[in-house]
Parts: C-alpha cells; structure tokens; sequence
C-alpha cells in the first residue's frame, strides 16, 4: 500500500502562512469550508475504504457499492456545513452510508451476489502459501455465504453487526447513528447473530 | 441467580462481562453454551471478508467524486441563481406594481376630504381634473404610500373605488428612465415566462 504525506501551505493570518503536514480530519474539514476543494479530495481518499466496504455489506456487489459511495461523499460535502464535529468525519460519513445504504436497500430487493469479473475476490485469492486452492476457494464460498445471510438479516440489526464486525466501532457509536440506546445497540447485535446462526443452517 | 441477558451475552462474547456476573457463568451451562454459540458465529462473521476491488479502482473512484463534487458546486449556484430570481422577480413586479398604483392613487387620496370641507375653503380644493403631484424625492411620503398599498391587492383597490385612470399607467411608464424600462421588460418578461411554467 502507498502512503503519502500530504503537506499544504495555508495562511492562518495576514501575512502568516503555515505548513500543515498531514492535517488532521478537522483541519481538512475546516480547509474545505475555505473554499479548499483539495482538501474534500483528501477526506474521500482516507475514507473512500471504508465507506465502500460499508456500502458493499448492503447491496452486495460492487457496482452499487461504487455507486452509493459516491453519493455518500457528494452528500456528505453538500452538508459540510452542518458538520458539527461533534463525531469524528468518519462516524459522520458512517452515518450518511447507513442512510443511503439503507434507502437503497429499501428501494431496491438485493440482489444476491454475483461473480464480479472487475473484482479480485480477496476471499477467493490463495491467501498464502500455506491455504491450497481449494482451501481458499472454500473460504470463499463460506464467506459469501455469510454475506447473503447477513444481506438477510433485519435492517437494525445488520447495520448494528456490519458496524461492529467489519467496522470495529463501539457499540456508543453505533448507538449515536442508529439513534438507539447502548443496551439496544447490544441486544440487536445478539440477536443478529442468533438470526445468522439460524439463516446459516437453514442455507446447508 | 438470573440468566444473563441478551446484551450481556454480548459482553460475555466480547469478553467484557462485569465480575459480577461472571460468577453465573460459572455455574449456568445453559448460559455458558449461549455465550460459545455467539463466539462462534462472531469468529464465523469476522472471517467473512469481502471481495477487494482491482487497485486502479481506487483513482477511480476518486476522480469520479472530484468530477461529481464539481458538478454539484455548480449545480448548487445554478441552483441558487434560479431560485433567487423566482423570489426577487415577483418581488420587484409587486413593488413596481405598488408604486405604480401608489402613484396613482396619492392624488384621489390627497384630494379626499377627512371632514366637512367649510364652503370659505372650497375655493382653495383643487378641481378633479387637476393632479396634484407628488415630491418623487419626499422618502417620506412613498415610505407612507407603500406601507399603506402593501396589503392590498389590485381588486381590492377597485373595489374600493380606488381605480387607476387608464391614462396614468400610461404617464408613469412615459416617465421612466431608459434603464427603468429595461428593467421593467426584463421584469414583465420573466414574469410572463415565470407563469408559463
């Protein structure tokens, strides 16, 4: 993976101007409030990741994965301004691909997966040395299995299990953009994994 | 001792259960067997990642928002233009319309009489025919003649008996400046097009 470091010069009072080394979320947020639309560009490229990897747990195939998170970060730069910093940039992106996502989802059966020939399934490909291809192969087919179960589960408590599993936050976050309590949050969690448990079984 | 319950068989799974109900599990098979199952279906789940896109699909994607963000800047001025435009421009047809009718009508209310007129001042009242003209510089009184025609439409006017005589649209428009009829074609043409909708 390449990491680059991004460095801007930015004046911070007449006739002052200030070097920012890889400005954090805030100060991006900030920068582009300026009129800086680098900076906007620089916020997709840290959390582009994330939010398709979200999107791609809802809709389940890469073209409308692209596609919502796209929307995301162009929503997500109209409401600019009314980002109070009061979560970090990416709970707040989280919040607006759960949204999407779900209107989406709403809107629109899912579809079950399919063989995407623009994606390199990573769960498809020989991990390492040590996992033959039929192993990998069959580590692939277990995942997509999980993943159908889990486009299967009610909207509460996927959202509650993709954010937890795939996206580690705590479960107080989760609360904040479901706009539920912790011990909901946590309730929800265990019964999608019971549900999963049971959709799993029914898929043998 | 009572079962744990759902959220704490989260904790439990997650390895976060207070010591205090920890003791339970240790004596509660039923509950000890729940807390594996979801352990279990938690390592299942995590295991379960997703296909990754080729590399050059992040550039991509990148430019595709870049060009997506930009077309959404000018949209929201596009946007914002047309909006400003479908407030201001009935707005200025309504205050042209005001002063016009305003204009018109500060005669017929200047020459209206509040009390019995004494027959020794007749003499002074102008005659119907004359136009008494307003100071077109008096702030004053067109801050007056506008408070007072704000609320009230056309009809109401004539149904009042305040009409306008067909002649002093006329006069009013022949006495505009080259600039203000522009602007009140501009005015009227976007208006006629705004109804047109």
């Amino acid at each position: 993976m390449v990491t680059r470091t991004w460095q801007w010069t930015q004046t911070a009072e007449p006739g002052y101007k200030v070097t920012v080394t890889n400005p954090t979320d805030a100060e991006l947020v900030e920068s582009c409030l300026a009129g800086r639309r680098e900076a906007f560009d620089l916020i997709v490229e840290r959390h582009r990741r994330h939010v398709y990897q979200l999107c791609y747990r809802f809709v389940g195939n890469h073209e409308d994965a692209s596609d919502l998170a796209q929307d995301v970060f162009v929503r997500a730069f109209r409401a600019l301004k009314n980002f109070k910093g009061r979560a970090s940039i990416g709970t707040w992106l989280y919040r607006i691909a759960v949204n999407v996502s779900l209107n989406r989802v709403t809107a629109k059966t899912p579809r079950p997966e399919s063989l995407d020939v623009l994606l390199l399934a990573s769960d498809e490909r020989v991990a390492s040395e040590a996992e033959s291809p039929a192993e990998a192969l069959l580590r692939g087919e277990r995942a997509r299995r999980v993943r159908n179960a889990i486009a299967r589960l009610p909207k509460k408590q996927r959202t509650t299990l993709v954010l937890r599993v795939y996206h580690e936050l705590p479960h107080e976050e989760i609360a904040g953009i479901l706009g539920s309590s912790v011990g909901a949050v946590k309730a929800n969690f265990f019964h999608a994994l019971n549900n999963l448990r049971k959709l799993l079984r029914e898929d043998l | 001792m009572k079962h744990l319950a759902p959220e704490e068989f989260v904790d439990a799974a997650e390895g976060r259960l207070p010591v205090a109900r920890a003791g339970h599990l240790e004596t509660c098979e039923a509950c000890r067997e729940q807390v594996e199952t979801i352990a279990g279906m938690l390592r299942d789940v995590s295991a379960a990642d997703l296909p990754e896109p080729s590399p050059l699909f992040w550039d991509h994607f990148s430019s595709r928002v870049h060009a997506a963000v930009a077309h959404e800047e000018i949209r929201a001025r596009r946007t914002w233009g047309w909006t400003g435009a479908r407030i201001l421009a009935p707005l200025a047809v309504m205050a042209l319309v005001v002063a016009v009718v305003a204009g018109s009508l500060l005669p017929r209310l200047v020459r209206t009489p509040a009390a019995p007129v004494p027959a020794a001042t007749t003499a002074d009242v102008p005659s119907l025919d004359t136009e008494i003209g307003v100071d077109p510089d008096n702030v004053e009184v067109w801050a007056v003649l506008t408070a007072a025609a704000a609320d009230m439409g056309i009809d109401e006017a004539h149904a009042a008996g305040l009409g306008v005589r067909p002649t002093t649209v006329d006069r009013a428009v022949q006495r505009l400046s080259k600039d203000e009829l522009a602007e009140l074609g501009r005015l009227l043409q976007s208006e006629l097009k705004r109804s047109g909708d």
